[in-house]
């Protein structure tokens, strides 16, 4: 007799959402999460006022060095004193990247894991996408479309909440919305004059995981509507942006079906091949290092991408001598991110009299891909989006010119207003892209340590030098001053924090790992729906996707449950 | 009558406790070095200017300045707990240059000079720090603390910039 119904690793964005399907169908269910637990009420940080914070809320550059070397490195703009904790420390969680490349691994261990840090973009994908593969021959078919997916990405948005606009653009479409944050004058300038330049170009407001109009659901998981403070990176105590710990969690444990266990660092996952099932999950106690076993009818792994492959990697056994449902050798490959280092900013004239109120969260400003919508046109394939937004320049900071009074109100007033807008470019499937176990070095658990091998293609360095030129030309266009585009510099792989592809799905098991149901093709209860089903990364940003698929699979298994079969 | 420099002098004396001066208060920050306390990076030369310049780029005005709001203070705090050792010896370096520019500018001591021709030092110091790489001694980076210090005190974000701790909505168009 299993210990439970289902066993969900990881308590972030794909694991919250899986684990809520679970319990709600009745299954009994443990979520295994690595770190420590984060109450809300005793660990956001988002109340703190400025002057609550030492040194601007700067953790020590001592620190830094010897602690948060790489994920300061990567995402300087959310690490601050006062959020650290959310942020691994590099001296506790090393990894190794092959000589000659590079890899940005960034992520938080707790419950939550990276939802409670992410910056709250949500797109779907659309046929464009699921095509894409089978269309220009990178990577292998999806073994799904569009059609099948809608109804997931309907039932995960009208629960999470998503402030946006209905555009109806066909390589983006429209998600279920509240309202959405409004556009600058400033945005709505730029808006006007690079849609009439580029007939084709579209800049539509941000689609953000933001309550703006919370409905009934969202009010009874204690969650309210945003308050425009852009304080998300400490948490949020008004639960206004979306996070498994805000929503997905709260959802799953009131059904009385969910145990939770922290500091369960997943070793591997035990099979049986007399039945062909997994049958449970060997953890270490990150605290007490001691070692357990957990069992289950089903298995989801929402590790993330890199951590549930490597759990199928450390998985080994007779049947399975490479790493759990390894047949086809692609676990680990394929590693996806997206990629940036490539826009624009300039000066925008005729608001100076104009300041906003509040502090918005997340972007302002989407411009959804444009490149090869209909056919291929462009000298890169695929496409990118540009991220964006607009300021005004009066709180400089101190960078401005003069003393005294003029400048001490300056910061109070807007001054020239400046937009920007960056791109974030598709990256192409590539089986020699990929995370291995490193052959000697293990971590302080004793698991080993991933071994990083991800390098651009020529695609994505035409894709970003062609960004580049495109965020110019439409602040040209929208007859900006003052335009800055730095070289192009492509970001380094992980940057992103998009990373997915190491366990794809497919139609063949001969090259892929999963089916379209995010169900491993050899071991039938065995699922995985983090990242690492995806078998192109498109340009948008993935959590939804990612919570798509997951709540498709977990009804998919709990009905194979109740029919027996599994 | 007591002119504004005067006033600032018996502040740096306080240094090294002589005095505890409490009309500076109003900051809430722990790591700032206090009013009256000994300061833990800057000597007390260093303090001076750091305080001087302060109190020229944000003086005092319908709100408090920077020294009201202790910006010196939180400076000897963020460099005494945030900064590694190159920065602390590359502000050390920039403060050094730029007394002795100041200096120059008040043909004299800036320190002990009145509070017009300290000043216009300072104006005419920071219009050349602000043309096309006219900064060469580490000045905008000294003045970007200030600043930054300068609003991250609650003096600076609540009286000065009116921070709200709870938008609670957004507005895109606010004519001034």
């Amino acid at each position: 007799m299993a210990d439970f119904d289902a066993i969900v690793v990881g308590s972030g964005m794909s694991g919250g959402m899986s684990a809520k399907e679970l319990t709600e169908r009745g299954l009994k269910v443990l979520v295994l999460e690595r770190g420590p637990e984060i109450i809300p009420e005793r660990d956001y940080v988002d109340n703190l006022a400025p002057w609550e914070s030492p040194n601007l809320d700067n953790v020590a550059q001592d620190e830094i060095a010897e602690r948060y070397p790489k994920q300061y490195g990567g995402v300087a703009y959310a690490i601050k004193e006062s959020n650290k904790n959310f942020w691994v420390r590099d001296d506790e969680h090393p990894y190794e990247e092959a000589e000659g490349t590079s890899y940005d691994w960034l992520r938080g261990y707790h419950t939550g894991g990276r939802s409670i840090m992410w910056s709250r973009q949500v797109y779907r994908l659309s046929n464009l996408d699921f095509n894409a593969n089978k269309t220009d021959g990178y990577g292998i078919d999806w073994p799904i479309r569009y059609e099948e997916l809608e109804p997931w990405y309907e039932k995960v948005e009208t629960f999470i909440g998503i402030a946006g606009s209905a555009e109806g653009l066909p390589q983006l479409p429209d998600s279920v919305f509240q309202p959405a944050f409004e556009l600058t004058d400033a945005e709505k300038a730029l808006k006007a004059k690079v849609e009439t330049t580029f007939p084709e170009r579209n800049v539509i407001a941000a689609r953000v995981a933001h309550l703006t109009d919370a409905t009934e659901e969202q009010q009874s998981l204690g969650r309210s509507n945003c308050q425009v403070r852009n304080r998300c990176h400490f948490g949020c105590s008004f639960k206004a942006y979306f996070s498994s710990l805000n929503a997905t969690l709260p959802a799953a444990e009131r059904t009385g079906n969910l145990t939770m266990v922290h500091n369960a660092i997943v070793s591997s996952i035990e099979y049986d091949a007399e039945t062909n099932r997994v049958t449970g999950v060997r953890i270490v106690d990150a605290e007490t290092n001691e070692k357990r076993l957990y069992t289950s009818k089903v298995i989801f792994l929402n590790a993330s991408t890199i951590a549930s492959a490597m759990i199928l990697l450390q998985s080994k056994s007779v049947a399975f001598p490479t790493g759990l449902v390894n047949r086809s050798d692609q676990v680990g490959r394929n590693l996806m991110d997206h990629v940036s280092g490539a826009g624009a900013a300039g000066l925008i004239s005729g608001f100076d009299n104009q300041k906003v109120f509040g502090r918005r969260p997340s972007g302002g400003i989407y411009i959804p891909r444009y490149a090869n919508l209909n056919g291929q046109d462009k000298p890169y394939l695929r496409g990118f989006g540009f991220q964006g937004g607009s300021s005004p320049l009066g709180n400089a900071g101190g960078r401005i010119a003069g003393i005294g009074r003029g400048f001490k109100e300056a910061h109070k007033n807007p001054g020239p207003w400046r937009v920007n807008i960056g791109a974030f470019g598709e990256q192409l499937p590539n089986p020699e892209n990929r995370v291995t176990l490193h052959s000697s070095k293990r971590d302080r658990w004793g698991n080993p340590l991933a071994l990083f091998h991800v390098t651009y293609s020529d695609n994505e360095h035409t894709m970003l030098e062609e960004a580049s030129k495109d965020a110019v030309a439409m602040l040209e266009a929208a007859g900006c001053s003052d335009i800055t585009a730095n070289d192009v510099s492509l970001t380094k792989p992980g940057n992103r924090i998009h990373e997915m592809g190491s366990a794809r799905m497919g139609h063949d098991p001969a090259d892929s790992v999963l089916n379209s149901w995010c169900q491993a093709h050899d071991v039938p209860n065995l699922f995985v729906t983090d990242g690492s089903f995806m078998t192109s990364s498109a340009c948008q940003n993935p959590s939804l996707t990612y919570m798509a698929f997951s709540a498709r699979a977990a009804h998919y298994a709990a009905d194979l449950i109740a029919d027996g079969t599994l | 009558m007591t002119t504004r420099r005067e006033v600032l002098q018996g502040l740096i004396v306080s240094i090294g406790g002589a005095t505890a001066l409490t009309a500076c208060g109003g900051v809430a920050n722990v790591l700032s070095t206090r009013p009256g306390s000994a300061a833990r990076f800057y000597t007390s030369e260093e303090y001076a200017l750091v305080t001087r310049i302060s109190d020229l780029i944000i003086p005092r005005t319908e709100t408090p300045g920077a020294v009201d709001a202790n910006v010196p203070g939180y400076m000897d705090g963020l460099m005494t707990d945030w900064a590694n050792n190159e920065t602390k010896n590359a502000h050390r370096t920039a403060l050094r240059q730029i007394k002795v520019e100041l200096d120059q500018r008040a043909s004299g001591n800036f320190l002990d000079a009145s509070d017009s021709a300290a000043e216009q030092s300072l104006v005419s110091f920071d219009a050349a720090a602000f043309a096309e790489d006219g900064d060469t001694s580490g000045y905008k980076r000294v003045k970007g603390y200030v600043s930054q210090s300068y609003f991250a005190t609650e003096d600076g974000a609540t009286e000065e910039l009116k921070w709200v701790a709870f938008p609670g909505r957004w507005d895109p168009s606010v004519e001034i």
